[in-house]
């Protein structure tokens, strides 16, 4: 018991959960619940939110639902040096919205390009089928955006922390989180 | 915190793992010392147990910009705040061996120190008693002489004795990882509780990081911790022949100085140089302390050889430290794998303690994976989980090196370009490691075993020490030869970089540098 004790004696609680708007007011919630709420994007425009989600949510699934785009907006417009995505060790410049922003236009170049209309409509198959050739290589109609395999890398993991990289997460696994201060935010919620 | 108004004896840029340790041993010797850190203050209760959160301790200043075959990882690998990349590091902590000292004379090829171990030794075994670094002397029959761990080994969890399974059965030998984290409670710190938030920057002082060890020590010495300082500039005498002091740039842009009699940079292999080069003046039009042409050359960073396999047993791979539980070096003589065109020395950590996200969580080790798939792999790695990392030898290449880019930060000052391209022989070193590494695993009883890419690990050159200023910037104490009030601490003194984590040897350095510094301190002054 003494262990748990001091483990637990930096405790945070729920303390620090993430802002976002909703209605005009800034709340705090985990991302998941700021996308049942509908809560404000700062960066990202409907369309983008969309790819990001379908996106997402084919490279893992659950993902969307967890709020990976509310989580990867705030992200985004927090300042460079307070951003917790793991785009910054890669060696891409902040600010990161960019890169965001350029990978999933060229996704949405690559969908329609196969003719079959924008990418989040796509049948699961096909989505499935384009994410794989990512993972290896741009794929016809991809153009100027970031190197399709470094996007898919970027986006999954991003999926990963916000699916296994939380204390529901882990205990989604059955791992003990033992953290000595818990994260501010239980994200996935 | 006020800055002094008056000149102080020492102003040192930069709080990590040198910074701190030259701080505590100036200001316990008497020395006024001001320390200027370029990112935010941190406290014990700002070091929040995520693989998410955790990444606010790396570098978050002015960008570095990479090119080269190999990057070497600034971001990942520096910190920012209060106790700088220290932080996050896995607090691995062995020593270097005799052999990596005078690898030139011996081999013909990378450059020699100009000091040999037995003249770090003494220092290495006042470093771990002060730190206290938990280990097994004996059993690291591959160690040099040296004082035994003032601790215990820690603990060894059903991943490790899985993987030493494995190289029991390829006839290699292992024992403790010696690491800077308590086995049990020691100098009032508390134990280590093997939980794997080591890079998350360990609240509770088992792991002994610079808010830990040493910071306390230098306030408790009154030395003077500035943040959100970014020093912008040395400053030099008219001749420029001696450092007078330091411009240093507040998060709002406002320029300020601090003056003293000796100045420390302590910024990392990569801000030092930078830092040199962009103080050029008159009379050091090429950049400060570089008549050698030298500063900002030979930069290294370890290879990381990354092995991941998947048992039936369940392997609690989420036990344990983050630097791992065991240790093995027999692969250390250089030329060992010479028919393979490789050289070098490498060791094994043995037994991370992992977690399910972030660049060295299980699920990235399988990037091909997605969907449902990605989910399945998660559940089963979950309890079958193993992964070990060899840290592989880096030779120096003077054209890896920092340079300053046309791009300014907010200052004014050019941003850092790092190129590294690798060696080779040390390539060929890596790929033989991978090759011994996958050879374990299945000699352990791995179902699966593969491999990761050639990850950046520690950075180390960029000001190297050594015996005459043509061929190096500093001397053995951090001197700068052109500039001698001027003194580099840090990884970037290294020559060679050994098949080994670097902090331990940097702090063996940096405490006998301070020792020196303090004993002909009279010599420093105008």
């Amino acid at each position: 018991m003494a262990s748990l004790t001091r483990r637990r004696f930096f405790r945070q609680g729920g303390l620090g959960l993430l802002t976002f708007c909703v209605g005009g007011c800034e709340v705090q919630m985990t991302p998941g619940e700021a996308r049942r709420q509908s809560a404000t994007m700062r960066i990202l425009a409907p369309k983008e939110v969309a790819t990001l989600e379908a996106l997402a949510d084919t490279l893992l699934p659950g993902s969307r639902e967890l709020g990976i785009a509310h989580y990867i907006d705030h992200q985004l417009a927090e300042p460079a040096d307070r951003q917790l995505l793991m785009i910054k060790y890669l060696n891409v410049d902040p600010p990161f919205a960019a890169f965001y922003r350029e990978g999933l236009a060229a996704l949405e170049r690559a969908a329609a390009s196969g003719g079959e209309g924008s990418f989040d409509e796509l049948p699961e198959d096909l989505k499935h089928e384009l994410v794989a050739r990512m993972s290896r290589e741009n794929p016809p109609g991809w153009g100027d955006g970031p190197p399709a395999p470094f996007f898919y890398f970027i986006l999954r993991n991003d999926a990963l922390d916000v699916t296994y990289g939380t204390m529901d997460g882990f205990a989604a696994l059955g791992i003990p989180y033992m953290a000595h201060i818990e994260p501010p935010s239980r994200w996935g919620e | 915190m006020n800055l002094p108004r008056d000149k102080v004896d020492a102003v040192i840029v930069g709080s990590g793992a040198a910074g701190s340790a030259m701080a505590a041993r100036l200001a316990e010797g008497g020395k006024s010392v001001v320390l200027l850190e370029a990112g935010p203050a941190r406290s014990p209760a700002d070091l929040v147990s995520s693989g998410i959160w955790a990444r606010r301790l790396k570098w978050g200043g002015d960008p570095v910009l990479e090119d080269g075959d190999q990057p070497v990882g600034y971001v990942f690998n520096a910190g920012f705040g209060t106790g700088g990349s220290a932080m996050h590091h896995y607090a691995v902590w062995p020593r270097f061996h005799r052999e990596d000292f005078d690898v030139s004379s011996r081999h013909g090829r990378g450059l020699d120190w100009p000091i040999g171990y037995d003249e770090l030794a003494p220092w290495y075994d006042e470093v771990q008693e002060e730190a206290g670094v938990s280990g097994d002397a004996e059993q690291e029959i591959w160690r040099p002489p040296g004082a035994p761990y003032p601790l215990p080994p820690v603990p060894v969890f059903p991943q490790g004795e899985i993987l030493a399974r494995g190289f029991s059965a390829r006839g290699l030998h292992t024992a403790p990882l010696p690491l800077a984290i308590l086995s049990k409670r020691y100098r009032g710190r508390a134990a280590c509780l093997w939980d794997g938030w080591c890079d998350a920057g360990c609240p509770i002082g088992a792991l002994a990081n610079p808010m830990t060890v040493h910071l306390p020590r230098a306030a408790a010495a009154s030395a003077v911790l500035e943040t959100d300082a970014t020093v912008t500039r040395v400053l030099t005498n008219a001749n420029g022949d001696r450092a007078v002091g330091v411009e240093f740039a507040r998060a709002g842009g406002a320029r300020e100085r601090v003056m003293a009699d000796v100045v420390v940079l302590a910024a990392f292999a990569v801000q030092n140089p930078r830092l040199l080069l962009a103080s050029s003046s008159d009379r050091h039009p090429n950049g400060l302390a570089n008549s050698s042409g030298l500063v900002g050359r030979y930069v290294m960073s370890h290879g990381a050889g990354l092995i991941y396999g998947l048992f039936d047993e369940d392997t609690q791979c989420h036990m344990g430290a983050f630097g791992g539980q065991l240790v093995n070096q027999d692969g250390y003589p250089k030329d060992m794998h010479a028919e393979d065109g490789a050289f070098g020395s490498y060791q094994w950590m043995i037994g991370q303690a992992v977690r399910p996200n972030d660049l060295l969580g299980i699920g990235t080790t399988r990037a091909d994976l997605f969907g449902n798939d990605l989910h399945a792999f998660m559940r089963r790695a979950a309890r079958g989980f193993a992964s070990m990392t060899a840290v592989v030898e880096d030779l120096p290449v003077a054209d890896n090196a920092v340079r300053l880019s046309d791009r300014k930060d907010p200052s004014g000052v050019p941003l850092a370009t790092v190129t590294h391209t690798v060696d080779p022989a040390s390539h060929a070193l890596w790929q033989s490691v991978l090759a011994e590494g996958t050879a374990i695993f299945e000699a352990a009883g791995a179902d699966s075993v593969w491999t990761g890419p050639r990850g950046a690990m520690h950075i180390m050159g960029g000001t190297i020490m050594g015996d005459d200023a043509g061929s190096s910037v500093t001397n053995s104490y951090g001197q700068c030869h052109d500039v001698p009030n001027l003194v580099i601490a840090g990884p970037g003194l290294f020559p060679t970089s050994a098949g080994v984590n670097p902090t331990f040897t940097v702090h063996a350095l940096t405490a006998r540098a301070a020792d020196y510094l303090l004993k002909h301190w009279s010599a420093l002054q105008p």
